[in-house]
């Protein structure tokens, strides 16, 4: 090649390989290309073909002068017509003239358009074909081993995009499966506070493999799970959907954990499912009795009125989806009220450098250092465990705490609006582990948020107001305090005026007390009647 | 953290309808606040305010309904709200008499009639 041709081809190399860099959209990237490539080569039509999930099929994907070929939804069979030959044979392809050819076009818009000679190259990705890029133009052609070279090149780069946006878009579905997989909320229940968090692995194409659900088994009854399936991405996530419903399917007629994870060793290997490990407990939230098995997971972790930690490892058994039908044994443990049980996955303890003791006693100290309320509990765990590393995989956290009648909270948190939805969570339980109905729980939610809004409002600065928030429960009374820093001002504006009616709408009883170190309000109502 | 509550906004011709979802209280007030007024031209005649999926509102939410209404009314447009009568929601704004100042439906319909929608 000529000195100047070869600069010119190198640049247009450049123009088409740069294009390719700087786009993340797949669509707008490769109409782009197309666009480019046809310039380049003087060509009058260009498409790009990609391979179906079936690995059989090439389904047109983008094209340029044969757009109805997108449009009308072209397939082929790989084997069949010219594109079809491309990938099969994992060669360029040159047709110097339809008229003249031996080879089958299938494709009856390249007659419809009179497409006269054209030139396809394959996109192989990691040794796979993914599709076929090819060219056409209207007047007889004479494609050169450059324009070949070319186009190649061009191939190669269109198909490292298309396998990363593919690997990016499973990403999201199996995000979206995953959380869709995940309980939107955990039930409330008189004498129990449930809380749990879960945190994605920190590059998003490790997520997929973690899962908790909790289960009412009816007669104050509790099913509490959570697995880790082995393996990344959509095929871990549906991998966890199925585990998920077999549990949920058989947990209403299982009544032993040890017969639960049996059977669903027996499930995973009828399913030829991967490995995966879980624990399994049911509670009886009127005797607290737990009842716990586990198939190759970290230890539940059972956190004492006192303040230390015991594991739960007396009970095990080896992780579902071995390939043998695998038998579990049970511990039987009693919760006293203040205690809380912790379910966790691997990625909370597990670090590199580190040994598996190191990462348990972190944990224990994390948790019982940790506030007793089972929201704030997963929530200080997972940041202070996670906090400035990437964990390379998820993190589940699940707390069940037993919550004696007559229990008091005593809470801190910030002054500032964005916690106002987080103390109407903690009210809320409160209340219902109390005995509260839905009604009561509403109730003290709204005042509540309006005895806290003149702190929030008037808080001089984040981190410089604090709300101490209390509740006792008395002969069916509920007794929420809520203190804070800052004098109880005039109704400014609206807002303060109507903060006052509507605290008393929904409480028994309103007591406003504003002295110079702060400010504390009283809201009292009778909860959990008829 | 997913939102605590999302506004979706629809135009039909010049009666504009909101939903609000989720939560409304004082850290999201005045985003929604903004939204609801970017939502209402000076060609609007009527805003519907759809509340029947807000499951919190207290009193800045119920400011931000009291501030609509009078801005609306400066514009001589129509503000009405749907909320469901047993509801929490409907709990909160009987407690402030919410009716006595803005026009409130049971269903979405009635609204859309009461504001002269087309069918």
């Amino acid at each position: 090649m000529a000195a100047d041709e070869a600069t010119t081809r190198l640049e247009d190399v450049q123009r088409v390989t740069e294009a390719a860099l700087a786009y993340l959209d797949l669509d707008d990237l490769l109409d782009a290309l197309l666009q480019r490539v046809t310039d380049i080569l003087h060509a009058d039509t260009a498409a790009v073909l990609l391979v179906e999930d079936d690995g059989r099929t090439l389904a047109a994907r983008a094209a340029k002068g044969l757009e109805e070929e997108v449009e009308r939804g072209f397939h082929l069979p790989i084997g069949r017509g010219f594109a079809g030959r491309v990938a099969a044979t994992r060669q360029p392809v040159v047709i110097p003239d339809l008229d003249d050819s031996s080879i089958e076009v299938v494709n009856p818009l390249m007659r419809e358009k009179r497409v006269r000679s054209l030139l396809g190259v394959p996109l192989i990705v990691e040794g796979k074909v993914v599709g076929v890029l090819h060219v056409g133009t209207l007047t007889p052609r004479d494609f050169q081993e450059g324009d070949v070279q070319l186009l190649q090149l061009v191939a190669d780069r269109v198909a490292l995009s298309i396998e990363r946006s593919r690997l990016a878009v499973q990403g999201q579905i199996a995000q979206t499966l995953q959380r869709s997989l995940l309980p939107r909320r955990l039930p409330q229940l008189p004498g129990v506070s449930m809380a749990a968090w879960y945190e994605p692995a920190a590059e998003e194409t490790a997520v997929g493999g973690d899962w908790y659900d909790v289960i009412e088994l009816g007669h104050r009854r509790l099913g509490l799970t959570i697995g880790d399936v082995a393996g990344h991405g959509l095929a871990a996530a549906i991998h966890m959907g199925q585990l998920r419903s077999a549990m949920r399917a058989y947990a209403l007629e299982v009544e032993s954990p040890a017969e639960m994870l049996a059977k669903l060793s027996r499930f995973s290997d009828q399913q030829q499912l991967r490995m995966a490990t879980m624990v399994y407990a049911t509670v009886n939230l009127d005797t607290w009795v737990v009842d716990c098995a586990r198939a190759g997971h970290p230890y539940p972790l059972l956190i004492r009125a006192d303040g230390s930690g015991t594991f739960l490892s007396d009970a095990g058994g080896p992780p579902l989806g071995t390939g043998a039908v695998e038998t579990y044994d049970e511990q039987r443990i009693t919760l006293a009220p203040g205690e809380t049980l912790l379910l966790y996955t691997d990625g909370l303890i597990e670090r590199r450098g580190s040994t598996l003791t190191e990462g348990e006693s972190a944990l224990v100290e994390a948790a019982t250092a940790a506030p007793d309320e089972p929201e704030l509990k997963c929530r200080s765990i997972i940041e202070r465990l996670t906090e400035g590393i990437a964990v390379p995989d998820d993190v589940a956290v699940l707390a069940v705490r037993a919550v004696g009648l007559y229990e008091e909270m005593e809470v801190h948190v910030p002054a500032e609006a964005e916690q106002l939805a987080i103390v109407r969570h903690l009210i809320r339980r409160w209340v219902s582990a109390h005995g509260g109905t839905d009604d009561d729980c509403a109730a003290f939610a709204i005042a509540v948020t309006e005895a806290c809004a003149n702190a929030v409002e008037h808080a001089y600065g984040p981190g410089d107001a604090e709300i101490r928030l209390g509740a006792v429960l008395e002969d069916g009374e509920a007794t929420v305090t809520v203190r804070d820093s800052g004098g109880w001002r005039e109704p400014r504006g609206h807002n303060r005026g109507r903060g006052i009616p509507v605290m008393k709408e929904f409480m028994d009883d309103v007591a406003i007390d504003a002295g110079d170190d702060g400010t504390t309000v009283e809201l009292r109502r009778r909860i959990g009647g008829e | 953290m997913p939102d605590l509550a999302r506004l979706s906004v629809e135009s039909d011709g010049d009666i504009e309808l909101a939903r609000v979802a989720g939560e409304i209280d004082a850290s999201n007030v005045a985003d929604l606040s903004q939204r609801l007024l970017d939502a209402v031209s000076n060609r609007s005649r009527a805003l519907v305010l759809d509340l029947t999926e807000t499951s919190y509102i207290d009193s800045s939410g119920i400011s931000l309904i009291f501030d609509a209404a009078a801005r609306m009314r400066n514009r001589r447009q129509q503000l009405r709200l749907v909320v469901q009568p047993r509801s929490f929601v409907g709990e909160v704004l009987a407690a402030v008499s919410m009716q006595d100042s803005v026009p409130i439906d049971p269903v979405l319909g009635e609204a859309l009639r009461a504001v002269g929608a087309p069918d």
